[in-house]
């Protein structure tokens, strides 16, 4: 059954019908998602949520190009994100560019900063790489704080946007995140089935008999980097649009931690894990802040708050929470969402047995 | 200026030993860097100040009870949360370790609320010795004293003791180690014990210094881990060396060059360095075979 | 075959639904029923900026009183309170809960300029009404928005004025800054070096400090080495806890002047074991232990209602920044709707509850939204209370 017959097997983007038809039905509910929740819910706020949510699945996917794939760690990809937010709004601001345009530049010119801390990396391992990516993701901040081309500390204000003159909504904007998210699933699972990908594991599983295999270490690694800060700076061009201003002090590390948080929860080395994993997370950040506001647990909780703790700090309680979901899920599934995925599939594909 | 200068680095430099201190050693014992440190130390430190501010006890008991709950908290997080992890990769443990540092700020926010507060320590940040114009704080002299006695005895102790020798057998080979009769996993415990309380010590000095609140260990636990990444990640007195050298040139950057790039400067220094020494320093570069 | 038909097939039901999609219909007057009038706020509770979220907390408890009173025109006031963690991600996600999921009648308060900036277009957009953002920056007044009233004095008039001060009626001529590093400590920069630059003089020494820097040594060597004789600081609490001891230890004691970010006196006392005594701090809201009768009326019902909570100045902030909205709801009568309450915030000349005197206009400049224009001088004593030297000064024209 897993036998391949040719290479074009190989590289093909669904392995088979089913997963086609629950690829086509995903996308359909993602293009009538607006239509079904607006009977429930008011539109703008479930289209924001799913708008944040498609931009992290872009940094997750990316970020696991580079962790869960070339088998490198990251601390610094908000510094990509930021690279990504201000090099899309300053041209339009400044230049009039349009959208279509300055993305993939701020895409590329993120992977070029990727290219750069790609070369520390060729020498650097484990915790080394951790403190040169960490600093990475600070200094790019603290330049971008002390540049007045960059707003300064200022932060700036994202243009609106256009479409043959009529001002982009929210709704718009959701399909168009919608398909450049779709695109660049696409394109990273054919990436990783390619010439390319193939080497990316081949390094992540041992880098020096890659090399000896052939793999040109220099190359990859910087590559993996270079592709990983583009999602990632494209993701960063799409926020700046979603949040409507950015400031260099919201590109910190805690957003770099949530970013490895989505992919090793979604499952590292898996494409449809960095979704999941970025659903889960950005989900649980924006809904779990409203748990004391739960019917009978929220007045339990207060009360137990003026007992034992204090009423002022209740609100971390759905810090807590966030913290306990990541530990449990990394416990229990070492694979994250994605191994519970192969799991139930093999439950069900070995039924009775 | 410059004398000065080097002074108050190495001031700084002693607090960002102690921590990565406190990380060196689980690295050494178990490759897992533990981003919970920070917070493990402001929990223990809190924990002093409730015990101080609110039961009046006497300074040394409450820093022994706070010892001693650091070494708990140390168990307790390697037995509940880390043992528990089936096949964990080196990724899965750091998200364990971030997972639990959200849990403890978490509680130390919804226990003590956020206010800043002094915490009160029997030693002066103020009062300060002159050395023929130099000036050092009390605690900052302290400080160096102890995370270099500190460092010197856990140094003895790998080195000489029994149970040194099995927390680097279990390092070096964890199934080797338990075929010789080690018992592994005490071994951990012990060593997650020992960090705790190191971190524990890190805690206050850094609250005496500053102030006290839930966050107040972001930016030095960053450093500390810069420190010990320096110093080689495995190497004791690396830390030492990787505090120092860190302290001082952040002082003499922002003294001489600027201020506002001072943090991120030693970053780009150890970025550097790292290039020329990828293991730090002071830790021998082990190529692994394939 | 399969992939190209998948494309076109995904492609088209984008193109399609993307007009097929209606608009929300609009409601009479959110967020305002016979019995009841539903406000939000956000703010930090958790995170490196918790400590500010006590002022979402300080506007509870003015609603707990307002309800306690029997609410206004016959309406209780139902407040909704959310924490953001000062992640603006999270900020707007709460701005939209605000108006589509409880559909609240305005938003008050609301700590952080990149925070409130990625709701404010939103907020405006729907015309919900916006009384005070916890930060005197210009964001909120320029461009001029009808439904945006701004409370909180600006930094940059507050920092050139509070330099006046030290110039002329004190008399220090050399003078240095300690800052943060972000929009808020750079408007105080602004307005320093405003005022200096009229006085054609400069300051000696500039200092900053990164947000989540714990060591400032070298900047305390900086300020001594310039020899200024007075230092004004626009920092957080920690960061002038973090100066104070720092300077303290190499023997420096210059005349320290600070914003009135800075005005908890009684915390900062404590969190400096007691080097903030001498600090000359201004202020935009009455003493903690003013005998203002408001003031007296609000402690009061602090014990009774909140007791838990500290009565710091950041907490009964909460309250300063919501009178003045409720002033407005009252004055707009039993008829609430956003533009008669906008009609009755215009109406507001010199009303003062218990911080400065607030006065708005229709919008023609951007000062008619800019409600604080005053402050009021005080050096804090020994003992950690505040011996008030000034009266209310109007710092912005």
């Amino acid at each position: 059954m897993d036998i391949k017959r040719d290479y074009y097997e190989d590289i093909e983007l669904f392995r088979s019908g089913t997963i086609l038809v629950w690829s086509i039905l995903f996308l359909i509910f993602l293009a009538i998602f607006p239509w079904l929740i607006q009977k429930y819910h008011p539109l703008g706020f479930s289209i924001y949520i799913a708008n944040l949510i498609a931009v992290h699945a872009i940094v997750a996917i990316g970020l696991n190009i580079l962790v869960g794939y070339t088998g490198q760690i990251s601390l610094g990809h908000a510094g990509f994100f930021a690279i990504g937010a201000f090099t899309t709004v300053i041209p339009i601001l400044k230049w009039d560019f349009p959208l279509f345009i300055a993305l993939p530049i701020a895409g590329f010119i993120s992977s070029i900063f990727g290219f750069i801390l790609g070369l520390p990396a060729l020498r650097l391992k484990g915790p080394y790489l951790a403190i040169a990516t960490l600093g990475f993701g600070m200094t790019i901040t603290t330049i971008i704080k002390h540049m007045e081309f960059f707003g300064g500390r200022m932060g700036l204000q994202a243009p609106k946007l256009e479409f043959l003159g009529t001002p982009l909504k929210d709704i718009h904007f959701y399909y168009l995140i919608m398909a450049i998210a779709v695109l660049m699933t696409i394109g990273a699972i054919k990436l990783m089935r390619t010439r390319v990908g193939r080497a990316f594991i081949a390094i992540r599983d041992s880098d020096i008999a890659a090399e000896a295999m052939g793999v040109n270490l220099t190359y990859y690694k910087t590559l993996s980097f270079a592709v990983s800060a583009f999602y990632t700076g494209v993701a960063g061009g799409l926020y700046a649009f979603i949040l409507g201003f950015i400031n260099p002090e919201s590109f910190h590390l805690i957003m770099s931690i949530t970013f490895l948080a989505m992919v090793v929860v979604g499952g590292l080395g898996s494409i449809m894990g960095s979704i999941t994993g970025a659903a889960l997370m950005t989900y649980l950040d924006i809904k779990l802040q409203a748990i004391q506001d739960l019917p009978a647990f929220g007045s339990a909780l207060v009360v137990f708050s003026q007992k034992y703790m204090s009423v002022s700090g209740i609100s971390n309680i759905a810090v807590i929470v966030y913290g306990l979901i990541m530990i449990l899920i990394v416990l229990f599934e070492p694979l994250g969402i994605f191994g519970f995925w192969i799991r139930t599939k093999k439950y069900w594909k070995t039924w009775p047995f | 200026m410059l004398a000065q200068l080097i002074v108050s680095g190495l001031a700084v430099g002693a607090c960002y030993a102690l921590l990565a201190l406190a990380m060196v050693i689980i690295y050494k014992t178990s490759e897992v860097l533990n981003f919970a440190q920070g917070e493990m130390a402001m929990l223990s430190t809190f924990v002093a100040f409730t015990l101080l501010d609110a039961y009046h006890v006497p300074f040394h008991w409450a820093a022994l009870l706070t010892f001693l709950f650091a070494i708990l908290l140390g168990i307790f997080f390697e037995v509940v949360f880390l043992r528990q992890a089936k096949d964990p990769t080196v990724l899965g443990l750091i998200i364990i370790t971030l997972g639990f540092e959200m849990i403890l700020m978490g509680f130390a926010g919804w226990k003590w609320g956020p206010d800043q507060r002094s915490f009160p320590f029997p030693v002066s940040n103020i009062e300060t010795y002159n050395f023929h114009g130099l000036v050092i704080s009390k605690i900052n002299f302290w400080t160096i004293v102890v995370s270099l006695a500190l460092m010197f005895v856990l140094f003895l102790f790998f080195r000489y003791t029994k149970l040194g020798t099995a927390m680097r057998a279990t390092q070096q080979n964890p199934i080797a180690a338990r075929v010789m009769g080690i018992r592994t996993k005490r071994i951990l415990s012990f060593t997650w014990a020992l960090s705790s309380l190191i971190g524990a010590v890190a805690g206050m000095l850094i609250a005496a210094l500053g102030i006290l609140d839930p966050p107040m260990m972001m930016d030095p636990l960053l450093k500390g881990f810069a420190a010990g990444v320096l110093g080689g990640m495995t190497s004791l007195p690396g830390t030492a060396i990787g505090g120092a050298i860190l302290g001082i040139i952040e002082n003499l950057f922002g003294g001489y060059v600027s201020l506002a790039f001072k943090s991120v400067v030693a970053f780009a220094i150890i970025v550097l360095m790292l290039c020329i020494k990828p293991s730090g320093l002071l830790a021998r570069h082990y190529v692994k075979k394939v | 075959m399969v992939k190209k038909s998948l494309f076109l097939m995904s492609g088209l039901l984008f193109i399609t639904l993307l007009w097929m999609v209606p608009l929300v219909s609009a409601q009479a007057v959110r967020g305002v029923t016979d019995t009841e009038i539903l406000i939000g706020q956000w703010g930090p509770q958790t995170g490196p900026a918790a400590p500010w979220g006590a002022v979402a907390r300080g506007t509870d408890l003015l609603v707990r009183i307002i309800n306690e009173e029997g609410g206004i025109h016959g309406r209780k006031i139902k407040y909704f309170l959310r924490d953001d963690s000062y992640q603006p991600a999270k900020t707007k996600a709460i701005a939209k809960e605000f108006v589509e999921q409880i559909g609240v009648f305005a938003v008050v308060g609301g700590v952080g300029v990149a925070c409130g900036m990625t709701a404010r277009d939103y907020l405006m957009e729907n015309k919900v009404p916006w009384y005070g953002p916890v930060t005197g920056v210009y964001n909120w007044i320029t461009p001029i928005q009808k439904y945006l009233f701004a409370l909180y004095p600006l930094y940059d008039d507050e920092a050139f004025n509070l330099t006046g001060y030290l110039y002329e009626k004190l008399g220090y001529k050399k003078i240095a800054m300690f800052y943060q590093n972000d929009d808020y400590g750079k408007q105080g920069v602004m307005g320093v070096e405003r005022y200096l630059l009229k006085k054609k003089i400069k300051l000696v020494e500039k200092v900053s400090a990164e947000v989540t820097d714990r060591d400032l040594s070298t900047h305390a060597l900086k300020l001594k080495n310039s020899g200024a004789e007075a230092v004004i600081m626009w920092t957080m609490p920690t960061h002038a806890a973090l100066i104070l001891a720092e300077t303290a230890k190499i023997g420096y004691k210059p005349q320290w002047a600070t914003s009135n970010t800075l005005s908890d006196s009684a915390l900062m006392m404590q969190i400096t074991k007691g080097l903030w005594a001498g600090m000359i701090n201004s202020f935009f809201g009455e003493l903690p232990d003013s005998n203002h009768p408001l003031m007296v009326k609000y402690r009061e019902w602090h014990k009774k209602l909140a007791p838990q909570e500290r009565w710091g100045v950041f907490y009964y902030a909460g309250i300063i920044f919501a009178e003045p909205f409720f002033e407005g709801v009252r004055r707009a009568g039993r008829n609430l709707t956003p533009e008669t309450w906008v009609k009755a915030m215009e109406t507001l000349k010199n009303w003062q509850g218990i911080g400065p005197p607030v006065t708005y206009g229709p919008p023609n400049t951007p000062m008619d939204r800019q409600g604080g224009k005053h402050v009021f001088y005080g050096k804090v004593r020994a003992d950690g209370s505040v011996e008030r030297l000034t009266d209310w000064i109007q710092i912005t024209k």
